[in-house]
């Protein structure tokens, strides 16, 4: 194994175990199993969450800001990739081309809409005055890691180099804003069940009264 | 270093909330807000302000900093990066304003949040932060010393319950032409027991007069009490754990002294939330009767065939406002629609409606604080905006403290509209059957 692969996998190593130990944490009290009874399905609240409210019509701070919210998704997919690209240079198999090409496109995608969001950051008022260093050193750690996979992409000698920028950003993800990768996952969870067993979204007309 | 000083009460009670008290939820909001303010023309208040402090991402920020300065390593060793802060007066202040004056807990930015965080729930422990610390409005303290010592927000004694009851009996019997008609009040073993508004005996009886024709009509075994019956719950609007809790338990206990099967809440949206969906938890235990609106049960009487209603009483068009807590956070969304389209002759919905509906501006409290009135009236200007744009002179809505706001909406944007709650406007299409010869 290289240096750069025992370095990113030690990385690996470390963002789990720090993001088990957040997760785990005991210093928050435990929300306790609900009583009162339901009206719709937390289950189907919370699926609603991870399938159609993700859709750019589904909320509104989607449908009113569709360029910002559609480069937002352009760049956590093409960061999910990457992230993926990385697990595979772990392992001991050959990338295909036609995978490394989709990567490679995905990755520069990613990045233009990496530099775009930070260009909104710095230049939009309302947004720069809720933003903190965090913020912009996290878009740049990101924007980095795919630039390093699109250079890995385009020349695997450079793979190594990727490897390292990832390492460094697995390590910085659990300490600033990248945790939200974490939170993210619980925090459509905890709301979409809560409108789901409020029987808001989805609404599961169960009242018996005639719609229309 | 200078935390290491003595600290002042309010901070270290603050303090002492925000590290025993964060619960993990409340924590992964938190953790998972990235400051993109896609948020921004969710909410109500910025929709009329356009200050960027009114964002939700920016009121959450204030929370988030404090947040990041005790509960994240980063937050302890370089505060600078990641914009932490301690806990201070001045913050403590700041978020007063933020979290009480420019928040009803509404939560129309968590159902638009882009992430899927949950604003409003950060902004109530957030309360429950200034409740340690002592900075919540007077006029919400006042309500909530009021409904503790009493059994309801306006002091009003079982006597005067009584006599108010009696009066309208008294005026119910000659509309109806039916000496038999009644207003039982405390009676045992009822099925259903009606719980008010307080605002209801003082300010708006014939809320309660409607409802006392409806379920006459519908044939209902129901009571109401002279004591304990407010469904009003300031120390939920204030997030004071205890006192909500307390204030929620008295009328659950005189539910079970009565032994009601069903608890129905009278129009109040934060009134049926509190006791349908969150007064279980508060307690930690079930409830032994079922919890609904007023609104479910005038639906469910109509669609049984209980009520008859000739729309063509109500002939002015109607709209509807969805109040926050009954619709977005309660799931009674189409019962109120069914109701008015059998009632009135015209009914417009507003645009947005449902879930997604615009805060009127009084929620969360704000109504009693008064040091934030000049706020709550502009930040109701997107609600009058939307009730101009329906064209109707009538506004109903199934929540007193929304008709409150609505009320003086109308005023204050000269919208020259009539504001009715639904069980009113039920009445008025009421076709009752002959009165017994006497």
């Amino acid at each position: 194994m290289t240096a750069s692969s025992l370095t990113l996998l030690v990385a690996l190593v470390v963002v789990l175990v720090a993001f088990v130990i957040q997760r785990r944490r005991p210093r928050f009290t435990v929300v306790p199993k609900l009583i009162a009874p339901p009206r719709g399905s937390a289950a189907a609240g919370v699926i609603y969450a991870f399938t159609k409210a993700f859709a750019p019509t589904a909320k509104e701070s989607a449908s009113l800001h569709l360029l910002s919210y559609l480069a937002g998704i352009g760049y956590h997919l093409a960061t999910f990739a990457a992230l993926a690209r990385l697990l595979v240079s772990l392992l001991p198999v050959a990338v295909p081309v036609a995978a490394n090409t989709t990567g490679a496109v995905l990755f520069a995608f990613g990045l233009a809409c990496g530099l775009a969001l930070l260009a909104k950051r710095t230049l939009d008022a309302r947004v720069r005055g809720i933003s903190v260093p965090d913020d912009f050193l996290a878009n740049l750690l990101v924007d980095a890691t795919l630039a390093a996979g699109l250079a890995a992409s385009l020349d695997s000698g450079l793979v190594p180099l990727f490897q390292v920028i990832g390492a460094l950003l697995l390590l910085y993800a659990p300490l600033g804003k990248l945790r939200h990768m974490l939170f993210l996952l619980t925090s459509r969870r905890w709301s979409g069940a809560y409108f789901g067993r409020r029987g808001v979204r989805p609404n599961p007309h169960t009242s018996g009264i005639p719609r229309g | 270093m200078a935390e290491a000083h003595a600290k002042p009460p309010a901070v270290e009670h603050a303090l002492k909330v925000f590290r025993e008290d964060l619960d993990e939820r409340t924590a992964a909001f938190l953790n998972a807000c990235v400051r993109c303010g896609l948020c921004a023309e969710t909410c109500h208040v910025y929709l009329a302000d356009r200050e960027p402090d009114s964002m939700p991402a920016a009121k959450v920020e204030r929370v988030a900093r404090l947040f990041r300065r005790y509960h994240t390593l980063l937050g302890r060793l370089a505060p600078g990066l990641v914009g932490a802060e301690p806990i201070t007066e001045e913050t403590l202040q700041a978020l007063a304003v933020a979290t009480f004056g420019r928040c009803t807990l509404c939560g129309r930015c968590a159902l638009n949040c882009s992430v899927g965080l949950d604003p409003a729930t950060i902004i109530r422990f957030a309360r429950t932060m200034l409740v340690a610390a002592g900075l919540v409005p007077k006029g919400i303290l006042g309500n909530i010393d009021a409904a503790r010592a009493t059994g309801n927000t306006m002091s009003i004694g079982p006597d005067e319950v009584r006599e108010t009851i009696a009066w309208l009996e008294e005026d119910l019997r000659h509309t109806l032409g039916d000496p038999g008609a009644s207003m039982p009040v405390d009676r045992m073993g009822a099925r259903v027991l009606y719980a008010l508004n307080p605002r209801e005996l003082k300010f708006f009886p014939l809320s309660i007069s409607a409802a006392a024709m409806i379920f006459h009509a519908a044939g209902e075994n129901w009571t109401l009490s002279s004591t304990d019956f407010d469904i009003t719950n300031y120390g939920y609007f204030a997030g004071d754990v205890e006192a909500q809790r307390a204030i929620a338990g008295r009328l659950i206990r005189r539910a079970e002294a009565l032994g009601v099967q069903e608890l129905v809440v009278a129009e109040c949206g934060h009134g049926y939330r509190t006791l349908r969906w969150e007064a279980p938890e508060w307690l930690g235990r079930p409830l032994p009767f079922a919890v609904r609106s007023f609104v479910e049960v005038m639906a469910e009487y109509l669609a049984a065939g209980r009520l008859r209603l000739d729309p063509s009483r109500n002939p002015d068009a109607v709209t509807l406002h969805d109040p926050c807590n009954l619709v977005r956070n309660g799931g009674v969304i189409e019962e109120q629609r069914y109701l008015l389209r059998h009632a009135a002759t015209t009914f417009v919905e507003m645009t947005p409606n449902r879930e997604d509906n615009y805060c009127c501006g009084g929620g969360g409290g704000l109504l009693a604080a008064s040091e934030h009135t000049s706020k709550r009236l502009d930040a109701g200007k997107v609600k009058a905006d939307q009730i101009r744009a329906t064209g109707a002179k009538v506004v109903a809505s199934p929540c007193h403290n929304c008709i409150d706001q609505l009320m003086e909406l109308n005023r204050h944007y000269a919208l020259g509209i009539e504001v009715r709650t639904l069980g009113e406007i039920v009445a008025d299409a009421l076709v009752l059957p002959a009165p017994p010869s006497s």
